[in-house]
């Protein structure tokens, strides 16, 4: 907001340049800067050059700084965290570029209105950028934005005051928006505001504007009768009034009338002087004009010679313009400038002299890859320029190096808007060009009419390809074409009709895919069956894999692989249909998931059974494949059947191509015979043998000629030996290679090989003395590697094998093999968790976090102890976290881990406590985990619960649910999600509708709603059928909305005026409605209004109910009315329904009972919300004091006393002394002047302190005495016991309390007159800081500074700002720099330093 | 073949750091064909995958390039400029830079094997 805010001297201390003079004239950025099409001449030119000009300019400057601050002082507060991400980024727009893009400024008017109330700051925002921040949108647009804005922002109770008015006068003027002046000022009046100078100074503006000189005069007039100051700015407006009512001559008189009066005419009123004469079109007096001004000391900046250039244009006379660019310095520092001119252009039709200006701009063009003038181009397409301009534009362009492809750019501009005839028309064009069209450049165009399901939109597209020869591939058929129809049949019916399926073929196979993916078999295979067209397997494999996942139909399955084997149409061709078939059957298997096969098991198992007895072959080799992979997700159970395919008949004529092992065996034994050195064959019979799987004879031969082994053949036999489980030999083999060359690297896999078979057979020793050869070899560890360490300790994790987990775990992290992350260390959680050891998992995840920061499957672990009701544990877990994590993090992991068990009435304690914040990606992370394990329960209650949290996404959190509503089906609930979002207010995001349309499309249901436009129209709210249904007409949405927005206004009037209104016609809405008006109404005291809407609800609404909140209104109304029976059964009813009463209404009825001296009723009160005192919130200490009051009330003191001592001094202690705080009973005692238990009050503090070490009493009776002025009493307290002065930290407590706090410097100050040692405590003095500036207190405060600097003590910043900002206010001076940024930046400075040191 | 192919899928599985090349800026004018054309050159091109926005009709400026071998990878990493469609192109090898889950449909589609720990932990 800030550049959009601020006022122009904040911007001219960072743009100050070498001429400080003219400096404020370049500023960049913020809507008071001077623009290029500024019409207000006003706006320019600020302070600074004050100096310049004379006493009456000064006071201008006072007066229009004066006007700007009152504007920018309003709170940045109101604007909610929702959309200051919104605002951050019109304001970064128009610092960077001077303009804001229409849709940016649409967003955030959008969000303002759907976050409710806006700031009135807000609205001045919104309102400042309708004028000529908006170059590209149309004048009238603009002004009709503005009043859009106006009006809607009005209506949710924005309050308008002078600026808001002088805001909308100021964009009438950027936008030469014609009205009537006397209306403007009547409606001023009528909300009852006063005009000030600027109104009038902009309302002659807008008269001189329309050339209106007489209307110009009498406000004139009346602000001389006001004595208001006439400025620069006045006069130039006159010059252009003059110009415009036709008589050059008095405009140029206006010159001589400002110097009489006083006033030297600057740069503007020369600018003004010239765009009337360039209005005229009188070039040569534009030129004498720039001359003259040349001579003088006045300097003239691109800025201006483009507004210059802007007034020829426009008034119809372009051939002016080249002689006006050639003064420009083209500066780059203009060229944002430029840029706006140019779009303004555009968006007026003066593309032409905009292209004249963009050939003008500075840019280097030596960098063929920097292209300049996309802004310009995309403009012209927006604003529909003809293709032929547009062409010739994009020719210029590339002539002279300025963009590399133009036609392309403009292409892609024409795509994204959607403009079909224009893209194809520049699509003819690049083909004259010869440049290539691709089928993808109209997908963009298809997509815009797919989304409407815009049939005769499609076929034109498909026309359009046809006509430039480009021919539709698949993908466009499947993405974008087919999707529109209501079936692939009806496609293909209405594209052949139409003339436009130009390759039947290509749109065969891509419906063959659109309809494999949906797993609609039944097509798949009666297209293959009925298809006479070339098809290859590859090209449908993909779809064909899902559509097999999403059907369960084996038949199917089998029907169409046995098609695929046997027909001679398909896969007949090499390598043939075993191959073929084969890699099918394993790209499937290997598409699935682990959990997915685990799933499909039987259905495998029938699907294999069947095809062996279609007679179907795969080769052994793939089989192979299938089988590690099977292995792999752990069904082994599997393989047998996947066995019974392979082709046994070819595996000799396979290994045909190899040589055989026996005829390698008997060449090494010519060679061996003949003394040849055999090393080579040696190497090739290994490795033979072993993709024989041979690992017998393998060993043998190595065996027999180890003396001739290599390097290559040890690694193969190792590999081998792994694969069989064999860790006796390949450990044996390893030595055997380390003999042979103890250098020698074999590659990761087979090193993770190792290390996974030894540390199987508990070779744990040398499973980890190969780690470290890992280690030392430098063996490249890739991200599978570390996949495999995390296998390998699973596997043993899952064995139950503690110590091999802990020993490999420790060596792997501790060599740095893998960094220690949450994945590698899981096993060593699972081992334990796996033998249901849960102590010991917890103290290794504790372990864990202790050693590498990391907390491993702490939510499993907490599940279980939940479920095994370990509470100990549970407590122990829970100290951990929120030690090492903070509470919060603790608290969610209780509340997931009691969602996943179940235990859903302690995840809502949870949630509930107070304080708690929605944290996204905590919850986002069960939210997928939900999904992902498809627990529709749990997430439903995830979603239910986090209703009232803190600052929780609800679209969002909807979005999950409805992503596993989708993956089930499940159309009924998505349908109920959709009413329920309605009931909560929820602003669903597009993603959201199109999810929620898409599932209700699947399940064949209407779609209530537009997709797109939907979310801000409020009228399509309207369709909430959640209603009561016992109601005895549905009620009419319109009341419902109304009434629900009457109270966020927290209307209490209207929104009962809407209820009686309701009830005449016998409209009933839903009790969250019901209870949002109860609230409303009890919180203002209406209480027998409220008593009538109860009634009204209850008779009406079935078991209608009052919701927490209104009940506890409901009891805190009861209590002030001194109805205390009566809250007394509202606090039952609230807490029979499981609801959990604020905090507030509890202790008010508590504290009534406690002054009627009625213990009985305390005490009955504690045993109703026994149990819940933490989730309301309820400190023990409010029933011990109460009971000790009303005890106390009664005349029983000493019953009192002797409770409050023995609760103290018990052995089981219900708190620790030092949460023993008396303080309400103090001071009620005091306030009420019950001497007689004061005094017993006091001895027996005293007795605590002296005999018990329990100070806690004594010092808060000490400063309850001085809170209550008994400074006296309190200092003979004091004398009697001097232990509470040392008590710092009670009493600091008590400073930081009390701080700010009306009245209380008093106390503040008399504690430290009598305990002087606390005056030196940071907090003490802060507090009184605090207090000072909340009392305005000057002279106290400077005391205490001086006291403080006296005695060299440094203040922190926000003690400096706060002192600061006193003496300010009270119009001194600051002896010391004042801190720059704002409060809360300091008090969240010292917030985050206590937390990092804490 | 098919069975060359399929032991070769199975040892590619193992082998992650596949010969891939990851590149961005690619114009919207160009898409798969145009990649595959120009990378071309430098080897044999096994995939070549420019994802398109089905919202928008667009490509995001994208892709992956699966080369058959290491080698030929790296001869495309080290020709300095690529230029298609006369845009200059930004090439990484693909391993590192790609975050987990984002992967590109790879030439056998696989997911990493087994119970996948990441999708158990708890993001902090």
């Amino acid at each position: 907001m800030a550049a959009l805010l601020r006022p122009a001297s904040w911007l001219l201390r960072a743009g100050a340049a070498t001429r400080p003079m003219l400096s404020l004239r370049l500023l960049p950025g913020g809507p008071g800067r001077p623009h290029v099409v500024s019409y207000l001449p006003a706006a320019r030119a600020k302070p600074v050059a004050g100096g310049l000009l004379g006493p009456a300019r000064l006071y201008v400057i006072a007066a229009e700084e004066k006007d700007i601050q009152e504007e920018s002082t309003f709170s940045y507060r109101r604007i909610s965290s929702q959309f200051d991400w919104a605002l951050m980024r019109l304001d970064n727009s128009v610092r960077r570029t001077g303009r804001i893009p229409k849709t940016l400024l649409q967003k955030v008017f959008d969000n303002t209105c759907s976050s409710g109330g806006p700031g009135s700051n807000h609205a001045l925002l919104l309102l400042r950028s309708c004028g000529s921040l908006l170059p590209e949108v149309k004048l009238e647009e603009r002004t009709e934005f503005a009043h859009r804005i106006w009006d809607k922002l009005q209506e949710l109770g924005a309050v308008y005051d002078v600026s808001h008015y002088n805001a909308l006068l100021k964009v009438y003027l950027q936008n030469e928006y014609k009205f009537s002046q006397t209306d403007f000022l009547a409606k001023m009046e009528e909300a009852n505001i006063q005009p000030n100078r600027v109104t009038y100074q902009r309302l002659i503006a807008s008269y001189c504007n329309m050339g209106d000189i007489e209307g110009a005069s009498k406000i004139l007039g009346f602000m001389k009768t006001k004595d208001l100051p006439i400025t620069e700015a006045v006069f130039n407006s006159l010059i252009r009034g003059h110009a415009r009512a036709g008589d050059m001559e008095n405009a140029e008189n206006i010159l001589t009338v400002m110097r009489e009066a006083g006033i030297e005419p600057g740069p503007d009123t020369y600018l003004a002087l010239l765009n009337a004469y360039a209005e005229k079109g009188d070039i040569d007096h534009v030129k004498q004009t720039l001359e003259k001004v040349e001579k003088s000391e006045l300097y003239l900046t691109d800025r201006d010679l483009l507004q210059i250039i802007f007034s020829f244009a426009k008034a119809g006379y372009p051939q002016y313009v080249s002689g006006i660019l050639e003064k420009l310095t083209c500066e780059r520092r203009y060229i944002p400038d430029a840029i706006n001119l140019i779009l303004l252009l555009v968006t007026e039709k003066l593309e032409d002299t905009a292209l004249q200006i963009l050939l003008a701009c500075p840019v280097s063009k030596e960098d063929s890859l920097n292209d300049f003038g996309n802004f310009f181009l995309r403009h012209c397409v927006t604003m529909n320029t003809p293709v032929e301009k547009l062409t010739d534009y994009c020719k210029k362009l590339k002539e002279v190096q300025m963009h590399s492809c133009p036609l392309q750019f403009t292409l892609s501009c024409a795509l994204l808007a959607n403009k079909t005839d224009l893209a194809k028309d520049l699509m003819k064009a690049m083909k004259e060009e010869g440049f290539p069209i691709r089928t993808h450049y109209f997908w963009p165009l298809l997509v815009g009419h797919q989304k409407e399901k815009n049939v005769q939109g499609i076929i034109e597209v498909l026309k359009g390809m046809q006509e430039l020869g480009v021919h539709p591939n698949q993908e466009t058929y499947m993405n974008y074409v087919i999707p529109c129809f209501d079936s692939v049949l009806s496609a293909r019916a209405i594209l052949e009709e139409n003339g436009c399926l130009s390759n039947s073929d290509t749109f065969s196979q891509a419906a063959l895919r659109t309809e494999a993916v949906k797993g609609n078999l039944d097509y798949v295979l009666s297209f293959l069956e009925s298809n006479t067209s070339p098809l290859s397997l590859q090209s449908v494999r993909g779809s064909l894999l899902l559509g097999f996942r999403r059907s369960m139909n084996i038949d199917l399955w089998s029907k169409i692989t046995e098609l695929l084997y046997k027909d001679p149409r398909y896969c007949q061709k090499p390598p043939g249909p075993t191959e073929a078939v084969g890699y099918f059957l394993y790209n499937l298997i290997d598409s699935m998931s682990d959990s997915e096969v685990q799933a499909k098991e039987e259905r495998l198992r029938q699907y294999f059974h069947q095809l062996k007895e279609m007679n179907l072959k795969i080769p052994e080799n793939t089989y192979k494949g299938i089988r590690n992979l099977l292995d792999s997700y752990h069904v082994p159970e599997l393989i047998k059947d996947a066995h019974m395919l392979v082709d046994n008949e070819n595996l000799g004529s396979r290994k045909t191509v190899h040589l055989s092992s026996s005829k390698l065996e008997s060449t090494i034994e010519t060679l061996k015979a003949e003394n040849q050195p055999i090393k080579d064959v040696l190497k090739q019979l290994i490795l033979v043998l072993c993709s024989e799987e041979n690992m017998q004879k393998a060993l043998e031969v190595k065996a027999k000629y180890e003396s001739d082994m290599v390097i290559a053949g040890y690694a193969a036999l190792i590999n081998l030996c792994c694969r069989h489980d064999n860790a006796e030999d390949a450990l044996n083999l390893k030595e055997e290679l380390d003999r042979l060359d103890s250098s020698a690297v074999i590659d990761t896999n087979k090193y993770v090989a190792l290390v996974k078979v030894l540390a199987k057979h508990g070779k744990l020793q040398d499973a980890i003395n190969i780690l470290k050869e890992m280690k030392e070899k430098d063996v490249l560890i890739k991200d599978a590697t570390v996949m495999s360490f995390f296998h390998i300790l699973n596997g043993a994790a899952l064995r139950g094998e503690i110590e091999t987990v802990k020993r490999l775990h420790e060596a792997i992290v501790t060599l740095g093999l893998a960094k220690p992350s949450t994945n590698i260390s899981f096993p060593l959680v699972t081992v334990y968790l796996e033998k249901d050891d849960l102590p010991a998992a917890l103290e290794v995840a504790i372990d864990c976090c202790e050693k590498y920061k990391i907390l491993p499957r702490i939510h499993d672990i907490l599940c279980k102890l939940i479920e095994k009701g370990e509470t100990d544990l549970i407590q122990k877990a829970m100290d951990f976290v929120s030690q090492e994590q903070g509470e919060m993090m603790m608290l969610y992991d209780l509340f997931f881990a009691f969602l996943q068990t179940g235990n859903y009435k302690e995840a809502k304690k949870i949630i509930e406590t107070p304080g708690i914040r929605a944290r996204p990606t905590r919850l986002q992370w069960f939210c997928d985990r939900c999904i992902a394990s498809n627990q529709v329960e749990t997430l439903e209650k995830l979603v239910e619960l986090t209703q009232k949290l803190f600052e929780c996404d609800r679209d969002q959190m909807y979005y999950s649910l409805l992503k596993l509503y989708k993956v089930n089906g499940d159309w009924q609930k998505a349908d109920a999600v959709w009413n329920k979002m309605q009931e909560e207010n929820i602003i669903p995001r597009e993603k959201t509708l199109r999810l929620l349309a898409e599932i209700l499309r699947d399940g064949n249901q209407e779609v209530p709603f537009d997709v797109p436009e939907l979310w801000y129209e409020d009228e399509k709210l309207s369709l909430d059928s959640s209603l009561n249904s016992s109601s005895t007409s549905v009620a009419d949405p319109r009341f419902q909305n109304d009434i629900l927005k009457a109270c966020r206004l927290k209307q209490s009037k209207g929104a009962y005026d809407i209820f009686l209104k309701a009830k005449r016609q016998n409209v009933v809405f839903n009790a969250e409605t019901y209870n949002d008006l109860l609230k409303l109404l009890l919180s203002k005291e209406h209480f027998t209004q409220a008593m009538e809407v109860k009634k009204f609800a209850e008779t009406h609404i079935k078991g209608f109910t009052l919701n927490d909140a209104a009940n506890s209104f409901l009891i805190i109304t009861q209590v002030r009315r001194d109805y205390l029976k009566e809250a007394l059964t509202t606090l039952k009813t609230a807490l029979d329904q499981q609801q959990i009463p604020y905090q507030l209404a509890v202790t008010r009825l508590i504290q009534a009972l406690a002054m009627k001296g009625d213990v009985e009723n305390i005490e009955a009160v504690q045993k109703m919300v026994n149990g819940l005192e933490d989730s309301i919130g309820l400190s023990h200490m409010v029933f011990i004091n109460n009971i000790a009051l009303a005890q106390i009330k009664n005349n029983n003191i000493d019953v009192a006393i002797e409770n409050i001592e023995n609760m103290l001094t018990s052995e089981n202690q219900v708190l620790e002394p030092q949460y023993f705080g008396f303080a309400y009973l103090f001071r009620k005692v005091l306030e009420e002047q019950l001497q007689p238990a004061v005094e017993k009050i006091s001895i027996m503090a005293e007795r605590l302190a002296n005999q018990f070490a329990i100070y806690k009493p004594v010092t808060d009776f000490f400063l309850q005495l001085v809170e209550a002025g008994k400074v006296d009493d309190a200092r003979a307290l004091l004398q009697r016991c001097g232990a509470i002065a040392e008590q710092t930290s009670i009493l600091l407590v008590f400073f930081i309390r009390n701080s700010g706090k009306p009245g209380k410097a008093s106390t503040l100050k008399s504690v430290l007159e009598l305990i002087p040692e606390l005056n030196e405590k940071q907090e003490a003095y802060n507090s009184l800081m605090k207090s000072y500036a909340s009392e305005r207190d000057v002279t106290s405060a400077k005391a205490l500074y001086e006291r403080l600097t006296a005695k060299n003590i440094k203040p922190n910043d926000l003690f400096l700002k706060r002192y600061a900002f006193l003496l300010k206010s009270a119009g001194e001076s600051v002896p010391f720099t004042e801190p720059p940024e704002n409060f809360e930046f300091y008090a969240q400075q010292i917030k985050e330093s206590k937390e990092n040191s804490s | 073949m098919a069975a060359l192919t399929a032991t070769g899928a199975v040892a590619l599985r193992r082998n992650v750091s596949r010969p891939v090349a990851f590149v961005r800026k690619i114009p919207w004018t160009a898409a798969s064909s145009q990649l595959r054309e120009h990378f071309a050159q430098f080897g044999h091109i096994k995939r070549c995958i420019v994802p398109f926005d089905k919202e928008t009709g667009f490509h995001r400026g994208m892709g992956w390039v699966q080369f058959s071998s290491e080698e030929e990878l790296q001869n495309a990493l080290q020709q300095e400029n690529h230029i298609i469609d006369g845009v200059k192109e930004s090439l990484f090898r693909d391993a590192e830079r790609t975050p987990k889950g984002k992967r590109p449909p790879q030439a056998n589609g696989r997911k990493a094997a087994q119970s996948h720990p990441a999708r158990f932990t708890q993001p902090k």
